[in-house]
């Protein structure tokens, strides 16, 4: 840490956030530094428009270093008359889809990017126009072309596999069954999946841009709508971030509600995903027995919150409900879901014929898990212990007992059972939450945001680390809302868990992934 | 496993129309069975519906994969959610539409044979929902394709969307 302290111009801490501003000849080596030499995650790399302060654009690099409780933020300015940045990607290849969002919306182009083309915007688009700048503007017929899609303005070759005994098969975005749209491109040999390109984006509905037009109270809706079954962890993750820039503290009771209810998501999101697993390997019964506890468990949902998906709980400064005051109705159905389930699993893993698809198959390995950034139960599959709840713990975490589950071998199997564990650990911590008495109102009053002021807010989610960053203007309104899902770190690296499998096995992969489409296109 | 299915197949049990979970009053279930009744006269027991996802944040999808569990199972009343548009009475679609899910939308319904309905499902379809103003979204399904219905609910409960269907069909009944 010395050596990045050293070649800091800038230094300053806020709760458990260290920012080191350095020059563009230092940021490259002090960012290796701290991945190669001190082993830190990339978590999240964003820039931010900040000419209205002092007339730059800053790229923010969050790192994470193991062990430590404390998020390494490299602050790196960058020129409007020079609008580039020295590439990390070559080195931290879990950077690569943040440089080309950055250039995508901000027109800040990172130098030595392997990749060149766009990522959030498809061919419609024009050229030269970035979003996320403040100035930006869009004309009717752009937009009109825009959706129109046909009027080619920036091409998007795709990655080409050649040679004999290869075919292409172009799927969607418009797929099978009801799930989200995306592109998928396979060169196959045969039946086996050599390469396979996703093409995203599709839902981009410019959530980050929204986010500047609301106040910082109410986007917390916004919030709960970016991926609809995470939506309490979304909506906590943002609360959390705004009530750290505003330097409030919620009280006992408000964080004990909002951490039994994530447990209560995750224990909903697992049980759906084992129950779906089986639609893949076209095992019926298990799949109808997974939807009948998930649905019983959103009932469950509905009474408490008066959503099947736990919106309009969170607010900034609290929650709007005790749902302690319901602890008999919780109890009830989790002892009736986890009779259930535990019937379920004992169904599964006796069913040789689904163990024995999910054995081996989307195998992904611990070195590009890492390499990739890689969060959530697809880390913890394939050895690497990635679990927020652990390594910072937020809310009453740090009273829980609970381990970071993990597995070595990285496959579909993994992956499964990383989520029963899971779910019978989610399980005895909602018994635990429920015993002890949490004092304190369910609100705090909120303050004026001060100009300028910014934090991080993160939770784990069933699908893995969540982050948002909130930046105030000088009015104390959003400058800037960054959101980084978990899928948006996990999608890239879906194509190396499908190469050499079989291309009627890429549904199953995919579930055994479950990626939100909406939380990573934004 | 085997076992299971074998109990299931040999026992006696009667065919429960309205389980437990399925939390509806007397007058949404004279409202479900007339609607079977329908289906099975004018759609000869077969309504097809193909749901679009048009930049929705999942929930809505949620609900409608919800309809087919054990517990609404709108199979029994002769719905069914297909693979292709081709195959579709119905276009059931969700989210506010982004711009770069707008060529993709014109194409599906395009390939849904006439005559076909459409059902704008959840609040983000029927106007933008929260997402209204956002420059990457064209504010409701109707801005984008004719739209004969709106499922409003953010998202609409399984219930709900069971009920609208209803509605739908009473209209379309009504009008010939």
């Amino acid at each position: 840490m010395e050596r990045v302290r050293k070649k800091a111009v800038k230094t300053w801490e806020h709760l458990n956030e260290s920012s080191f501003e350095v020059r563009t000849d230092d940021f490259r080596d002090v960012c290796r530094h701290l991945y190669e030499d001190l082993h830190a995650i990339l978590r999240v790399m964003f820039a931010c428009d900040e000419r209205e302060k002092d007339g730059l654009f800053r790229i923010y690099t969050v790192f994470d270093l193991p062990g430590h409780d404390r998020f390494f933020i490299i602050v790196l300015p960058v020129q409007e008359s020079d609008p580039r940045f020295p590439s990390l990607t070559q080195t931290i290849p879990a950077a690569h889809w943040y440089e080309r969002e950055i250039r995508d919306l901000f027109g800040l182009s990172a130098q030595g990017h392997p990749d060149g083309r766009r990522l959030v915007f498809h061919e419609a688009f024009p050229a030269d126009s970035h979003p996320l700048r403040k100035d930006w503007s869009m004309s009717e017929t752009d937009k009109q072309e825009w959706g129109g899609g046909t009027t080619i303005k920036v091409p998007h070759p795709f990655m080409e596999v050649s040679g004999e005994g290869i075919v292409e098969i172009p799927v969607g975005p418009v797929h099978a069954g009801i799930i989200e749209p995306g592109h998928f491109r396979f060169s196959a040999i045969g039946e086996t999946i050599f390469f396979l390109e996703p093409r995203l984006f599709y839902t981009h509905k410019g959530t980050e841009k929204h986010f500047e037009t609301l106040a910082f109270p109410e986007g917390v809706k916004l919030a709960e709508r970016v991926s609809g079954t995470s939506s309490f962890a979304h909506g906590a993750a943002y609360c959390m971030a705004v009530e750290r820039m505003l330097g409030i503290a919620i009280t006992e009771k408000a964080s004990a509600v909002r951490t039994l209810v994530l447990e209560l998501e995750r224990i909903y999101n697992h049980i759906g995903d084992i129950g779906n697993m089986c639609a893949g390997t076209a095992l019926s019964l298990g799949y109808m027995k997974g939807a009948v506890i998930k649905e019983q468990l959103m009932q469950l949902n509905e009474i408490l919150t008066g959503s099947r998906y736990l919106r309009g709980l969170n607010v900034v400064g609290g929650v709007t409900k005790d749902v302690f005051e319901q602890a008999d109705d919780i109890l009830k159905t989790l002892d009736g879901a986890t009779r259930e389930y535990k019937a379920l699993m004992e169904l599964l893993l006796g069913s040789v014929s689904h163990v024995e698809r999910l054995e081996n198959t989307g195998k992904l390995s611990k070195d590009i898990a890492r390499k990739l950034g890689v969060t959530g139960v697809a880390a913890r599959a394939s050895g690497l212990t990635d679990d927020l709840r652990k390594s910072h713990p937020h809310l009453l975490y740090d009273r829980l007992i609970f381990e970071a589950h993990t597995h070595e071998k990285g496959d579909v199997l993994a992956r499964m059972m990383i989520r029963a564990e899971e779910t019978e650990c989610s399980l005895s911590m909602v018994q635990a939450l429920l015993e002890g008495g949490y004092t304190g109102d369910l609100t705090v009053p909120l303050k004026a945001a001060p100009p300028f002021a910014s934090a991080l807010g993160y939770v784990e989610t069933p699908r893995g680390s969540l982050f948002y960053w909130v930046m105030s203007d000088k009015d104390g309104k959003p400058l800037r809302v960054k959101l980084r899902s978990p899928s948006y770190c996990n999608w890239p690296a879906v194509p190396f868990a499908v190469h050499g499998n079989i291309v009627p096995d890429f549904p199953l992969c995919n579930k055994s992934f479950n990626l939100s489409y909406s939380g990573t296109d934004m | 496993m085997i076992k299971e299915i074998l109990k299931n197949v040999f026992s006696k049990k009667q065919v429960i129309q309205f389980p437990e979970g399925f939390k509806v009053s007397p007058e949404q279930k004279a409202k479900i069975v007339d609607f079977q009744k329908k289906i099975d006269t004018i759609f000869r027991r077969s309504l097809r519906i193909r749901q679009v996802d048009a930049g929705s944040c999942n929930a809505c999808e949620w609900e409608c994969t919800a309809l087919t569990n054990p517990i609404y199972d709108i199979q029994r009343f002769g719905i069914d959610f297909v693979a292709s548009p081709r195959h579709a009475d119905v276009l059931l679609v969700t989210g506010p539409v982004s711009r770069q899910m707008e060529l993709a939308l014109k194409r599906t319904a395009l390939a849904t044979p006439e005559p076909r309905l459409v059902v704008a499902c959840g609040d983000c379809a029927k106007d933008g929902g929260i997402y209204k103003g956002s420059y990457a979204v064209t504010n409701g399904v109707a801005n984008v394709i004719p739209v004969d219905a709106v499922i409003p609910g953010c998202p609409p409960t399984p219930t709900a969307i069971i009920l609208a269907l209803s509605e739908l069909i009473d209209k379309v009944c009504t009008m010939n």
